[in-house]
C-alpha cells in the first residue's frame, strides 16, 4: 500500500477520498496577471489527519494557496494533487466531485444574508444534488433534519429560521463551518477563519472547529494569523514568505522564535523613513491592492 | 404519518413571518390579478401566435426600409432632440423653486410644502402625450405644446428627485454658516447647492434622454418632432417609408444616450454606461491636479492685487465642467434658434395652460360613466399582462446579460446589444407598429408594452444581478454546485429585493404607459381621452384625468407599501 502510494499517480483519475497523502504539492508557482508573484515553487505533502496551519504576514500567499486546493484559482506552475486529483487538469465533473470532498471556511464567511441560516446549511449539500433548488421546502425533509443537526453541533440550532445577516461575526462562521459539515468533507480548508472576529468569538469558533476535526477525523489546512492559536492547534507548522516556503516543521520541536523569525521584515534596501503611521497605511493599502489583484472565481477549468 | 414525525418536522419549516405572508399575499394577488386581465382583455394564446404572424407579415411589407425623405426625417430627428434639450431646461427651471418649497429642510411653510408636493405628485402622474394632446387642443399643432408637455411632465421627476437630493444634504455646513450670521437664502446658496449640484446634473442628464425617447412620439397628437411623419407614413400605408422612419428614430436614440452616457461618465466620474462596463475614473490628470491643489500656496497678501491669483485656476475638473456648462448653453439657445422659438414665448404660454386647465373643472364624471370604468379596467389589465409576459422574457435575458453570471462574455456582449436594440425604440412608437399590424385594440398595445418592459426590466435584473455580493458565491461553488444552483442558491437570493423592486417599478410604469397606449389605438382610456377632446369637452377630459392620476397614484402608493414590507 504505502509503496503505490509513493508512485506518481494517473493525473485523471476520479476522486479517491482514501489517498494518502491527502494533498502533494509540487513547485506550485502563481504569477497574477498584472500582479504580484503569488506563489514561488511551493512543495510539500500532507499526510492523512494531518492538521497543518499556514502562517506568514498578509500577502505572503497563503490563501491564494488555499484556493488552488480547491480549484478556485489556476497555476501558472507546478502541479496540485488532491485526493488523487490533479486540480489543474480536472473536468469540470472531478472538480465538482473534489470541491464536494473538500469543505472551505472562508475569513468573510460567505453567507447569504438575506437567507436563514437552514437555508445556508443546506447549500452545503449541493454537491450531491443535481437540480437548482430555491427555498428551504425545496431541499427533501431527510436534508433538513441533517441540515439541522449540523447546526445543533455548532451551538445554533435555536437560530435555525433567522436570517443570517442578524447574526454576530462568530454565529455566521459557525454556520459556515455547519454548511461545510453538510458536505461531509474529507479535506478541510479554513482561510483564516477568526481573523475578522474579536478573540471571545475567535476561541469560540477555534473550539468548535477542533472539536469536529478531531470527532470526524479530517484533514485540516488552515491558515492563520495568530502565531499562538497555531501553536495550540497544529501538529505541523508551513511558514510563508513572499510566496515562498520558509518553514516547514512539526510543532512538537518547534519554538516561538522560529515561528517568529517568518514575520521579519525583509531588510528595506534603503533605511525605511516613514513614519509609523505612513507603514500602517501603506501596508493597508498593499493589502487592499492584493485584494483587488486577486483573480474571479474560477468556475470551471 | 404519526403525530409525533409531524411535531418534528413541523420544525424543520420556516414559521410563517408576517414578512413571508406578505410576499405570499403579494405574489398570489399579481397572479391573480393577471388571470383577470388575461380574461378581461379576451387574451389567449392562438391571439399572441396570431399576432407574431400579422408583425411578420407587417414586417414582410416593411422591409426594405426605404429612405426616400431622408432629409426631412433627420430635419425632423433633430427637431426632436431640441424639443427635448429645451423641455428638460424649462424643466429644471420651474423645478429649482417647486424643490425647495417641497423639501422639508428648505420648505418655507408647510402650506407651500403640501402645494410643491401635490404639483409634484400631479404632474408626474400625468403622462406627458396627455399634456400634449391637450395643448394641442388648445395652442394649435406645432412644437410648443410638445416643449411645454415634456416640460410639465418632467417636474414631477425633476423635481422630486431635487428635493429628495435636497433633503438628504449633510446639515452641518449649513448650520456653521448661519452661526457665522448667513441668512437663509445666503446658508442655501454656499452649503446647499453645492452639495446637490452633482444629483441636479444627473437628475438632468438622465431626464434628457427620456425625453428624447418620450418626443418622438409626441408628433403623433401633433405636438412637433418625427413622430408625425410615422404617423402620417403608416396612414398613407407606406410600410417600407415608415421602417425608414423607425430605423433614423432607433439610430438617433442610441446615438444621443450613448454621448450622454459619454458625458455623464466625465462629470460624474464612473458610472454604469450604455452597455453595463463601468466607465474609467477620473483621468490620471485629474487625480494629478487634485492632489496637487492643496499644495498651491495661499498667499494671497503677496500679491492681493493680482487678480490671477484670487480665481480659481481653470485646470482638471474645473475646465471640464466649465466646457460642458458652456456646451449645454449654446445647445440651448441654439436649439431655441432652430425650432424658432422666443423663450419669452414659453413662459407666457404657461399663462395659457392656467387657463386651459380652469376648463377641466368641474370634472364631469356623469356623461361617460360606463366608458370611463370600462377605459380604466382596460388599461389596468394591459399593465398587468403586459408586466407578467414581460417579466417571463427578462428574466433569462438579464442572467444572460449579467457580467458575472453570463457563461461567457461573448454571451454577456451580445445579450447586451440585444437589450440595447429592445429598448431603442420607444414603447409607443413600437405600439404604433402593432396596432398597424394587428388592428387597433388591446392586444397590440399589450405586445408593444411586452417588447419594452422585456428590455428594461432585463437591464434591470442584470444591472442587480451585477450588483451580488461574490464571496457567497465562492463559498457555494466550494462545495461543489454547478453554475445553474449556484445561481439559485446564492445569486438570487441576493438579487431578490431589487428583482422585486423592480418588478413593482416596471409594473408602475407599464399602468403609465398603458393609459395613453388608446390615443395611437392600443386600447385602454387614451381612447377615450383623445375623443373628449375631439369634441371639446373639456369637463369630461378633466374626469379621465382625474381618475387616471387616482389609479396611477394608488398603485404608486400601494408599490411603496408593498416595497417597504418585503425587503
Amino acid at each position: 500500500m504505502a509503496t503505490i502510494a509513493h508512485l506518481p499517480t494517473a493525473s485523471k483519475g476520479r476522486v479517491r477520498p482514501d489517498a494518502d497523502p491527502i494533498v502533494r504539492l509540487d513547485q506550485l508557482s502563481k504569477q497574477f496577471v498584472d500582479g504580484p508573484l503569488a506563489l514561488d515553487r511551493v512543495s510539500f505533502d500532507v499526510p492523512r489527519g494531518q492538521l497543518l496551519c499556514l502562517i506568514g504576514l498578509s500577502g505572503s500567499g497563503k490563501s491564494t494557496l488555499l484556493r488552488h486546493l480547491n480549484g478556485l484559482h489556476s497555476p501558472t506552475g507546478g502541479s496540485v494533487e488532491v485526493l488523487g486529483v490533479e486540480v489543474t487538469q480536472a473536468r469540470r465533473q472531478e472538480l465538482r466531485e473534489l470541491r464536494r470532498e473538500v469543505g472551505f471556511v472562508f475569513q468573510q464567511f460567505g453567507l447569504v444574508g438575506r437567507l436563514s441560516c437552514l437555508e445556508n446549511v443546506l447549500s452545503g449539500a449541493l454537491g450531491r444534488l443535481r437540480a437548482p433548488r430555491f427555498g428551504v421546502l425545496s431541499y427533501s425533509t431527510a436534508l433538513r433534519r441533517q441540515a439541522l443537526e449540523h447546526l445543533d453541533r455548532v451551538g445554533l440550532a435555536d437560530r435555525a429560521f433567522q436570517r443570517a445577516d442578524t447574526l454576530s461575526g462568530g454565529q455566521m462562521q459557525r454556520v459556515a463551518i455547519a454548511r461545510t459539515l453538510m458536505q461531509q468533507p474529507t479535506l478541510l480548508l479554513a482561510d483564516e477563519p477568526v481573523a475578522s472576529l474579536d478573540p471571545e468569538s475567535s476561541a469560540q469558533v477555534m473550539d468548535v472547529l477542533f472539536r469536529i476535526v478531531v470527532e470526524d477525523r479530517l484533514t485540516v489546512i488552515c491558515t492563520l494569523h495568530q502565531v499562538e492559536l497555531a501553536l495550540g492547534w497544529a501538529d505541523r507548522i508551513i511558514g510563508l514568505r513572499d510566496g515562498r516556503s520558509v518553514l516547514d516543521r512539526q510543532v512538537v520541536d518547534l519554538d516561538e522564535a522560529e515561528v517568529m523569525d517568518v514575520y521579519r521584515r525583509v531588510e528595506p534596501e534603503e533605511p525605511d523613513h516613514r513614519s509609523a503611521s505612513t507603514i500602517v497605511l501603506d501596508s493597508m493599502r498593499e493589502r487592499r491592492e492584493a485584494a483587488a489583484a486577486t483573480d474571479p472565481v474560477r468556475v470551471h477549468p | 404519518m404519526t403525530a409525533g414525525v409531524l411535531a418534528a418536522d413541523a420544525r424543520l419549516r420556516p414559521p410563517l413571518t408576517r414578512q413571508r405572508l406578505v410576499l405570499r399575499v403579494v405574489v398570489v394577488g399579481f397572479l391573480i390579478a393577471t388571470a383577470w386581465a388575461w380574461w378581461y382583455v379576451e387574451m389567449s394564446l392562438s391571439a399572441v401566435f396570431g399576432g407574431f404572424g400579422d408583425m411578420a407579415n407587417l414586417l414582410g411589407r416593411m422591409t426594405p426600409p426605404r429612405f426616400s425623405d431622408l432629409d426631412r426625417a433627420i430635419t425632423l430627428a433633430f427637431e426632436t432632440l431640441w424639443m427635448a434639450v429645451i423641455g428638460t431646461a424649462l424643466a429644471v427651471v420651474l423645478s429649482v423653486p417647486v424643490a425647495f418649497g417641497a423639501a422639508r429642510n428648505t420648505s418655507p411653510h408647510p402650506a407651500v410644502m403640501a402645494l410643491s408636493r401635490g404639483f409634484i405628485v400631479l404632474t408626474r402622474a400625468v403622462p406627458d402625450l396627455i399634456f400634449a394632446a391637450i395643448l394641442v387642443r388648445a395652442l394649435g399643432i406645432g412644437v410648443l405644446p410638445g416643449i411645454l408637455a415634456l416640460g410639465l411632465h418632467s417636474i414631477g421627476m425633476i423635481a422630486k428627485l431635487f428635493a429628495d437630493a435636497i433633503e438628504q444634504i449633510d446639515p452641518t455646513p449649513r448650520e456653521a454658516v448661519t452661526s457665522v450670521g448667513a441668512g437663509k437664502w445666503q446658508a442655501i446658496a454656499t452649503t446647499v447647492v453645492p452639495q446637490i449640484m452633482p444629483g441636479v446634473i444627473a437628475t438632468s442628464l438622465y431626464r434628457l434622454d427620456i425625453n428624447l425617447r418620450s418626443s418622438t412620439v409626441l408628433g403623433i397628437v401633433g405636438a412637433g418632432g418625427i413622430g408625425f411623419l410615422l404617423q402620417q407614413r403608416l396612414r398613407s400605408l407606406q410600410y417600407d417609408e415608415a421602417l425608414g422612419i423607425v430605423v433614423v428614430i432607433f439610430v438617433f436614440i442610441t446615438v444621443v444616450e450613448f454621448l450622454s452616457a459619454a458625458v455623464r461618465a466625465t462629470l460624474l466620474g464612473s458610472e454604469r454606461s450604455l452597455i453595463g462596463r463601468s466607465a474609467p475614473r477620473a483621468s490620471l490628470g485629474a487625480t494629478l491636479f487634485r492632489r496637487l491643489r492643496p499644495s498651491t500656496p495661499n498667499r494671497v497678501g503677496v500679491a492681493a492685487f493680482d487678480r490671477a491669483k484670487v480665481r480659481p485656476p481653470m485646470i482638471g475638473e474645473r475646465r471640464t465642467k466649465a466646457a460642458y456648462g458652456v456646451l449645454f448653453a449654446g445647445l440651448l439657445v441654439y436649439a431655441l434658434w432652430s425650432v424658432r422659438l422666443d423663450p419669452l414665448e414659453i413662459f407666457t404660454s404657461l399663462g395659457e395652460v392656467a387657463e386651459i386647465s380652469s376648463r377641466l373643472v368641474p370634472p364631469d364624471f356623469t356623461t361617460a360613466r360606463d366608458g370611463i370604468i370600462e377605459g380604466m379596467l382596460q388599461s389596468i389589465a394591459v399593465a398587468f399582462i403586459a408586466t407578467f409576459l414581460g417579466a417571463f422574457l427578462a428574466f433569462p435575458l438579464g442572467l444572460l446579460a449579467a457580467r458575472n453570471v453570463a457563461a461567457n462574455r461573448a454571451v454577456y456582449a451580445i445579450s447586451r446589444l440585444f437589450l440595447v436594440f429592445l429598448r431603442g425604440i420607444p414603447e409607443l412608437i413600437v405600439a404604433v407598429l402593432f396596432v398597424s399590424a394587428i388592428g387597433l385594440g388591446p392586444i397590440a398595445g399589450t405586445f408593444a408594452l411586452v417588447v419594452g418592459t422585456a428590455g428594461f426590466f432585463a437591464k434591470l435584473i442584470a444591472d442587480a444581478v451585477e450588483e451580488v455580493d461574490p464571496v457567497p458565491r465562492e463559498a457555494v461553488f466550494a462545495t461543489g454546485a454547478t453554475r445553474l444552483q449556484e445561481t439559485a442558491t446564492s445569486v438570487l437570493p441576493q438579487a431578490m429585493p431589487a428583482l422585486v423592486g423592480n418588478l413593482l417599478y416596471v409594473l408602475d410604469i407599464n399602468l403609465r404607459v398603458s393609459t395613453v397606449l388608446g390615443i395611437v389605438g392600443g386600447g385602454g382610456i387614451g381612447f377615450l381621452l383623445l375623443n373628449s377632446l375631439r369634441v371639446l369637452q373639456w369637463e369630461t377630459t378633466g374626469a379621465i384625468l382625474l381618475s387616471i392620476f387616482v389609479v396611477v397614484y394608488a398603485i404608486e402608493l400601494l408599490a411603496g407599501w408593498v416595497r417597504k414590507q418585503i425587503l
